[in-house]
């Protein structure tokens, strides 16, 4: 029924094919762009040691960017690093926003207010500066990038599936399971999170896209990934300094900056179009 | 009311010093070699000095518990430490450095604010048709584009191509009169002394100058603030005291500015507080693209450059503003929301 709707819209369908073109190509990542060392697969192959950016040519469909990486190789395997970084970010602050912020709900008191002082603490962080700052402190990668955004990204989840939580405490249904003798942990699992869970499945779907940005962006800042490594925000940092061309032609090296660019437009348009549908589909209120 | 403005002023403290331990756990992370360097100010002082006495000066080898306690009183004296990124006091470089940073937010949420409303009551108003369906796909892309590849693309365009909108504060020429001894600073911020000491060329520059930060700062606030209101405001027109108000003949705009914009603002404000957190992590990406030297962009440099000191200072300040700001929302909402006074 979901994909019934998401197809009879022709801007949520859209974004479904982008999605699914996107998930093709980070598959078949190694039959697209084959990598000429199976060990570093995520390392941009370089074809030569001057700085200056080569245009698109029939051997590199996108060009060389700054340094001589592949542009085309770098997209097709940044794919992948983006689908990593969005959802292992989204799927392990997720669970664990719903967990704290579960416990917090359902048992209220106390805990409660402990559990949402934390929260607030937290929220005082902007998100991408805290970003910055604990990169900084553990040095750059990936992996450190995506350890940061846990950390400061779960406190939305919590918030949400609390405020819901809240809301269906006192209804009959779990009162009664109360009365029958019925554990904790049971009521919370098979009554409580059934019932409050999609706005927070909704809310994760939308903010992949805004998690790929963040990477993105501290890698821009170069506190993300490493030079060379296949990630679009790293290989639009790359483009950066060719921005202005020459004087004589000022778009001379516009694909260092452009396709990048498309790439990550693209992905997180995808995943913003299906998030927005998911929403009015799922939204009662907005069936009317 | 002020039963629970002053509740929520109780919470303040907690929050304050539960952000600075936070950031000293943080700090934790680092060796006192690298915590050293925000305490040297100059090479003579490493000169006569190994490294393992410093450290013993500066108490850098005492327990935890302890050197938290003299971080937080030096933070109360105002002494962040010093950069090396900005060779100067970390509490001086902010403040050399605020008033642009202020500046181009003032620019960015001033029209959002206002133009983003009145744009999602108008969305709202024309449920699924045409200009609903234009503002949704407007706000969506808006959404997708990264800040700082929309910021790259403005450039490269406007500046690059076209030459209208180029990078930095000001011109070196506006730089120039801006230090000379005939143009008194008042605020920092040059559009607005360039306006008091009535110098209109510069402050043509400063706006010109302003342009491509603040669109480029502020295009997804637009979208933002515009689903939201448009939401909100879909949901309160369907309420039954709206049809009442309409049933009993009053005027179509008074139904709209009394009964429908007013309650939609609430919703409206929570977002208000999530753009200002928006912006403090935006700034740093916008300057970092427009080299526009405010708040942002010492943050970003600091990162670059290892300069402990400078990133956790000015982080100090966004949590600090932050703090005040949610503060002054939840306040706000209280005033607006009088169910939220009796919770």
């Amino acid at each position: 029924m979901l994909l019934k709707k998401l197809i009879k819209n022709p801007i949520s369908l859209f974004g479904l094919i982008l999605l699914i073109g996107f998930i093709f190509v980070a598959i078949f990542a190694p039959q697209i762009a084959p990598p000429n060392n199976p060990d570093q697969k995520y390392l941009i192959p370089r074809y030569g040691w001057g700085s200056t950016p080569k245009p698109p040519s029939s051997e590199h469909p996108f060009g060389l960017t700054e340094g001589q990486y592949d542009i085309f190789y770098g997209l097709v395997w940044g794919t992948r690093s983006a689908f990593w970084v969005g959802l292992v970010v989204v799927g392990v602050s997720c669970s664990l926003g719903v967990l704290i912020g579960s416990i917090a709900g359902y048992f209220g008191g106390l805990f409660d207010n402990i559990l949402m002082r934390i929260v607030d603490i937290f929220m005082s962080f902007p998100f991408l500066i805290a970003a910055v700052v604990v990169t900084t402190i553990l040095g750059p990668g990936l992996n450190k990038v995506m350890l940061t955004m846990i950390c400061f990204y779960w406190m939305d989840y919590a918030r949400l599936i609390r405020g819901s939580i809240l809301a269906i405490k006192e209804e009959e249904y779990i009162l009664a399971a109360k009365a029958s003798g019925v554990k904790d942990w049971l009521i919370i699992i098979r009554h409580v999170l059934p019932n409050t869970i999609f706005p927070v499945l909704v809310q994760a779907s939308m903010n992949i896209g805004s998690v790929v940005i963040t990477a993105a962006g501290l890698s821009f800042l170069g506190v993300g990934a490493p030079v060379g490594y296949a990630d679009w925000g790293q290989m639009i940092s790359m483009g950066r300094n060719w921005l202005l061309g020459t004087p004589e032609n000022h778009l001379a090296y516009w694909y260092t900056i452009v396709y990048p660019g498309l790439a990550i437009v693209l992905f997180v348009l995808a995943w913003n179009l299906i998030g927005d549908a998911f929403r009015d589909v799922l939204d009662p209120k907005m069936q009317s | 009311m002020f039963n629970y403005i002053l509740r929520r002023l109780l919470t303040l403290p907690v929050v304050i010093l539960g952000v600075t331990l936070l950031i000293f756990l943080m700090m934790q992370l680092l060796s006192p070699y690298q915590l050293l360097a925000s305490y040297i100010r100059s090479p003579e002082e490493l000169k006569n000095k190994d490294p393992d006495t410093l450290i013993k000066i500066y108490g850098l080898d005492r327990p935890a518990g302890e050197r938290y306690i003299k971080w937080l009183k030096n933070i109360v004296k105002g002494d962040l430490g010093w950069s090396n990124s900005a060779n100067m006091s970390v509490v001086d470089a902010i403040k050399a450095r605020f008033p642009a940073t202020l500046e181009l937010a003032l620019y960015a949420v001033i029209p959002v604010v206002f133009g983003g409303i009145l744009l999602g009551s108008f969305a709202a108003m024309h449920h699924n048709q045409i200009g609903d369906h234009i503002t949704r796909i407007f706000s969506i892309i808006g959404w997708s584009l990264p800040s700082f590849v929309g910021g790259l693309f403005i450039l490269m365009v406007f500046y690059g191509v076209l030459g209208w909108f180029p990078p930095g504060r000001l011109s070196t020429w506006a730089y120039q009169i801006v230090y000379s001894d005939q143009f008194t600073s008042y605020t920092g911020m040059y559009t607005i002394d360039a306006l008091l000491n009535g110098n209109l060329k510069v402050f043509w520059d400063a706006i010109r100058h302003l342009i491509g930060p603040v669109l480029t700062l502020s295009y997804l606030w637009w979208a933002f603030i515009m689903r939201i209101t448009r939401s909100s405001m879909l949901d309160i027109l369907n309420k039954d005291y709206v049809r009442t108000g309409r049933s009993k003949g009053l005027p179509e705009s008074v139904v709209i500015k009394k009964y429908i914009r007013k309650n939609a603002l609430i919703p409206v404000i929570t977002v208000g507080g999530l753009m200002i957190l928006g912006l403090l992590g935006g700034v740093v990406i916008v300057e970092t693209v427009f080299d526009f030297k405010g708040i942002g962009l010492l943050t970003a440099t600091a990162a670059q450059q290892l300069d402990y000191a400078a990133v956790l200072g000015t982080t100090m300040f966004y949590c600090f503003l932050l703090v005040i700001v949610n503060l002054v929302v939840d306040i706000l909402y209280a005033v607006i929301d009088p169910r939220v006074r009796l919770e």
